[in-house]
């Protein structure tokens, strides 16, 4: 007994000192662990493919455009991480298919090499991400991970970094306002949703039949508090009234409190940016307690196939600002759900088209700019004027953030339909809700 | 002094010395950050022993000092204050709570002081989470200046300083009478050593190098959440690194704060996907093969040394040993 | 106001309920092994995913699953136990302690790994056709699934606590917890008392992941908060301490749901968490158990 486990740990232990060899060894190879096979033309060492190309016009063209992310692809936010993953990688195929980007330094045109390193939804994690990938792979530009926390965490080090950076995923808003210059996001923003929830709802539903008692729960989230004030601050200018304004912390269980006060106050509307969990939670407890909110925008829970999974009839008439769906009636939509369908068996989900247009942008930027200069890029990028991409024409604003069409959708029977706007409606938007016990 | 005490202190000066140099011969600022992460997890496992090994109590609220040092300085260094204030500001505090909780929670014992100090950990991490919901991001012209270098070297510096306290205390009255303490309690109470007073140094020890690690994690992230460092994991981790290393010994939470962010780091890079199975394979492994930790291969390969070059009597005398305990790693130290 | 009081009670206590069954597995492992397994959580987690799925492909109602979600358990634990857990029977306490948390830690990263890997890291519930209904009783609502959630947690808390006062088997254990060594003298094999501890305490937990499918929702990252949760709960209601332990349950739910009433959502958990310090600094063996020794 005694030799067996002495045994076992020496061999325990030459396990880990093998392993550790084994990787420290290659430290030069091609890295990119999760790169989809076609899109990388060699396998071979690259000898830092994107030094600062301003010098030498000779410099022969390097066989790769390195770009990386760091991505939520498990923890929390892994339902996010993943959707935005895809997007990336269908949009890298799509233009590796072409043969990559033309830069006019280099006159040719050279395919993306994208890398991707998962974060486990731990922004310490996702920080020494971005880290590596400035300093390992040289990228020439970041593209974001998923979530308003973790994008908040990572954005400073881009900032840091001087490497321009496209995030989709988060309409934090409040981080545009701190004077980062290499920060892009083509993704509405707090403010315009704010303002759109009203302006929607009034242009969908004659006057004397609107919801105009709000109930707000508000998450006490940096982004939970920027959206519920906004929402606060505009309802009256378009006719609507707080009648009930919840605090809660993420994660609860328990939301009787705070549902029985919002249908003492007689709300019928409820607004709130619940995570997934507590979501699922409200909706059960507010069937349950027997308060069904003629009208209901809960960003982010729904945001993915599960919801219904998880709520079956109880999960319809939620609105959601998704910023995109693979309905909506832009060109490409249709190749792209076509090659999603392929590749995972079932339609983008609402993330893929943003993160696709990300890597839109930044190839954009690149094939403008002319060269690999991260400077040069970060400028071509804030000079973005799209005429057409995955989530239709693209802007920024002064401050990174991006002028771009914020639609909402809606569950109906368990899928998911563009309610607004209407030039890309699927479906009308269904109002009041169904009480939850006629469903 | 013995010679061999001498010789840990040399090593160790020569070893932070090495260090040192690295920001001069690598540009690699990725490289640079991960020494910081494992400096950061030096001290967390160096100071979580000082209660949890050295002075055998298993403390699982050791983020709240973590937390509690960074939100100190943090707050206190972007406002303006220098840093070094902050910094110092930043390791009183969880001191101060430390001395606050210390009497109380030692009433408690074995499993109950576990999930006690757990409980209030958890406590302040919910109360700052709601009292700092916003993330704390330096501002762009702090962004554009940023620099690693002087991080690096005040992280490399406050590890070298814990792992030279922990040292000292190791070969001290205090820290003998903190073993004589988790041993055997009653005995030590009856030869005059104040039970409440060692475990109360211990805790307020590790509270003070945890608020410093807390400060220098502040004081590196460009931005990050100020509940973050209250998270458990910290103390997860930092227990876990102490354990994988060696508990009690003064070299065993450094092997395994090293061993823990490296293999773990190189892991997540090669193995995106699979990596928390590798690892947590590893980590069992470690646990079920080798209690007394990593430092114990050491002694395992002297003694089969020991085995091979001389007769059985001396190799059975070695058998003896109990691996974990402080008093007998020595040999580990050289 | 104070119908939503007594609302907020009512939904605290159901709540309780599902933190009582969670913590009670836990509780008799670490009463009869002193195994400190820190991986309960995930395994709740795994029984939440074997009703689910179950639900989710078969249409096989979550109520009618909890044996199923229970069997898997006992493979699971089995498993565990062999592999793993067996080997510590033999240190003294404090060690045993230390080394099963530590082993712990290692499972739940597997455990949580192996789970996203497999369903991936989205949400999930079951919401049955009757999960809307409720029962009203003077305006106040008794949601039925969260009822018979509660019933099952009370029933499988009562059966345990007969099992372990009446059978032989109990009493195996229950000498076993008294003092291994005199028990194993008398015949008692302590390795399969261990073993069954074990497995009934992770059944207990899948059986409480299935309900808390039902009523909230299961993600592979839940673990270390029912963890959490059930240390709480089985420190507060007296280590080893089966109806004491459910009891601290519903307490803690109460305590929550009042603190979320008076002071907001947002310190629920601070206030049960400070009740807890403070029963412990008053009573450190916990509201119902024996004081040692």
């Amino acid at each position: 007994m005694k030799a067996h486990i002495k045994f076992s740990a020496i061999a325990a232990v030459v396990l880990v000192l093998s392993l550790l060899l084994a990787n420290c060894a290659p430290a030069t190879e091609a890295p990119a662990p999760t790169q989809p096979p076609t899109q990388a033309p060699t396998q071979a060492p690259t000898q830092a493919p994107t030094q600062a190309p301003t010098q030498a016009p000779a410099k022969p063209a390097p066989e790769a455009i390195e770009i990386g992310a760091s991505i939520p692809l498990t923890g929390k936010y892994g339902s996010l991480g993943v959707q935005v993953k895809a997007g990336y990688e269908l949009a890298v195929q799509t233009i590796n298919a072409a043969g990559g980007v033309y830069v006019k330094e280099f006159d040719k045109k050279i395919p993306i090499r994208l890398t991707i390193y998962d974060d486990e939804s731990d922004p310490t994690k996702a920080v020494s991400k971005l880290e590596s990938l400035n300093t390992e792979q040289k990228v020439v530009a970041y593209l974001g991970g998923a979530a308003s926390d973790m994008h908040a965490a990572t954005v400073p080090i881009a900032e840091k970094n001087k490497v321009p950076y496209c995030g989709v995923s988060f309409a934090l808003w409040k981080i545009h306002q701190q004077g980062y210059k290499y920060l892009f996001s083509p993704f509405p923003k707090s403010p315009t949703q704010a303002e759109d929830t009203f302006k929607i709802l009034n242009a969908s539903i004659p006057e004397g039949q609107r919801p105009t008692k709000v109930a707000i729960f508000q998450e006490t989230t940096d982004w939970g508090i920027e959206l519920g004030g906004l929402w606060k601050e505009n309802a009256a200018k378009y006719g609507y009234e707080i009648v009930d304004y919840e605090t809660y912390a993420p994660r609860s269980e328990n939301f009787s409190d705070m549902i029985l006060r919002a249908k003492a106050a007689g709300a019928e509307a409820l607004l709130a940016v619940p995570n997934q969990p507590d979501g699922i939670a409200m909706v059960k407890q507010m069937s349950e307690i027997g308060w069904t909110p003629k009208f209901m925008l809960l960003i982010r829970a729904p945001e993915n196939p599960a919801w219904s999974e998880a709520l079956g009839p109880l999960g319809d008439f939620v609105t959601i600002f998704p910023g995109w769906h693979y309905k909506m009636k832009w060109p490409g939509v249709e190749e792209l759900v076509k090659k999603h369908q392929e590749a995972y068996g079932r339609p983008p989900d609402v993330l893929v088209g943003p993160a696709y247009a990300c890597v839109e942008v930044v190839a954009d930027a690149i094939q403008r700019a002319g060269t690999l200069d991260r400077d040069a890029i970060r400028d071509a990028m804030a000079a973005t004027d799209l005429p057409m991409s995955m989530i239709g024409p693209i802007k920024f604003r002064e401050d990174g953030t991006g002028i771009v069409l914020n639609p909402m959708v809606q569950w109906q029977k368990g899928q998911i339909e563009v309610v607004w706007p209407p030039e890309h409606k699927s479906a009308d938007l269904a109002y009041p809700a169904t009480p939850f016990d006629q469903r | 002094m013995s010679r061999r005490d001498i010789a840990f202190i040399i090593s160790t000066l020569i070893a932070a010395a090495a260090l040192a140099v690295v920001p001069t011969i690598t540009t690699k600022e990725s490289v640079i950050n991960l020494l910081v992460l494992v400096y950061i997890y030096v001290m967390m496992a160096s100071s979580w022993n000082i209660i949890g090994g050295i002075a055998g109590q298993v403390n699982l609220g050791h983020a709240a000092f973590f937390g509690l040092g960074s939100l100190v300085s943090r707050i206190l260094w972007t406002k303006g204050w220098p840093l070094s204030i902050s910094l110092i500001l930043g390791a009183l505090v969880p001191v101060a709570f430390a001395l606050l909780i210390g009497a109380p929670s030692f009433k408690l014992r074995g499993v109950y002081f576990a999930i006690g100090t757990l409980a209030m950990a958890q406590i302040l991490f919910i109360t700052t989470r709601n009292l700092f919901p916003m993330i704390s991001s330096l501002p762009t012209e702090a962004l554009s200046t940023y620099s690693l270098a002087p991080r690096y070297y005040m992280a490399l510096g406050m590890t070298l300083l814990t792992v030279l306290v922990v040292f000292w205390l190791s070969r001290s009255r205090w820290g003998l009478g903190m073993v004589a303490v988790r041993e055997e309690t009653s005995a030590a109470e009856s030869l005059g050593v104040s039970a409440l007073q060692h475990k109360l140094l211990a805790l307020c020890l590790s509270a003070l190098f945890a608020g410093l690690a807390g400060g220098v994690f502040a004081y590196y992230s460009a931005g990050y959440y100020l509940f973050f460092p209250f998270f458990p994991t910290w103390t997860f981790d930092a227990v876990m690194a102490t354990y994988i290393g060696g508990t009690g010994t003064v070299i065993g939470p450094i092997i395994g704060a090293v061993f823990y962010v490296l293999v773990k780091e190189i892991l997540a890079l090669r193995f995106v996907e699979l990596h928390p199975f590798i690892f947590g394979t590893l980590f069992i492994l470690v646990v079920l093969f080798l209690p007394g930790g990593m430092i114990q291969i050491w002694s395992r390969l002297r003694r089969l040394l020991v085995r091979k070059s001389t007769l059985a009597p001396s190799a059975a005398k070695e058998e003896q040993v109990p691996e974990t305990n402080m008093v007998h790693d020595r040999p580990a130290v050289e | 106001m104070v119908e939503t009081l007594v609302q907020n009670i009512v939904f605290g206590l159901l709540l309780g309920a599902l933190y009582g069954l969670a913590a009670v597995g836990l509780s008799l492992v670490f009463g009869v092994t002193k195994f400190l397994n820190v991986a309960h959580g995930e395994l709740l987690m795994l029984g939440g995913y074997a009703s689910f799925w179950l639900f989710n492909l078969y249409r096989v109602d979550p109520f009618l699953s909890l044996p199923l979600a229970a069997l898997a358990l006992v493979v699971v634990g089995v498993v565990l136990y062999l592999l793993l857990f067996s080997r510590t029977v033999k240190m003294d306490e404090e060690q045993k302690v230390q080394t099963t948390m530590l082993i712990g830690f290692g499972v739940s990263v597997i455990l949580q790994n192996l789970a996203q890997r497999l369903w991936t890291a989205d949400d999930r519930s079951i919401t049955t056709a009757y999960s809307r209904m409720s029962w009203t009783l003077f305006d106040i609502r008794f949601p039925i699934v969260r009822v018979v959630s509660m019933v099952v947690a009370l029933v499988l808390v009562i059966a345990l606590h007969q099992f372990l006062q009446r059978s032989y088997f109990g009493k195996a254990i229950r000498a076993t917890v008294e003092d291994w060594e005199e028990a194993t003298i008398i015949g008692i094999d302590t390795h399969r008392v261990y073993l069954v501890a074990f497995i009934i305490g992770a059944a207990l937990a899948g059986m409480a992941g299935t309900l808390v499918s039902v009523g909230y929702s299961i993600v592979p990252s839940m673990g270390l908060e029912w963890t959490l949760v059930c240390l709480v709960v089985m420190t507060l209601g007296g280590l080893g301490s089966i109806i004491g332990t459910f009891v601290g349950g519903l307490i803690l739910g109460v305590a929550q749901a009042l603190t979320a009433f008076a002071v907001g959502g947002a310190y629920r958990q601070v206030v049960g968490l400070l009740l807890f310090l403070l029963v412990l600094a008053v009573r450190p063996q916990g509201l119902f158990g024996v004081k040692e020794g």
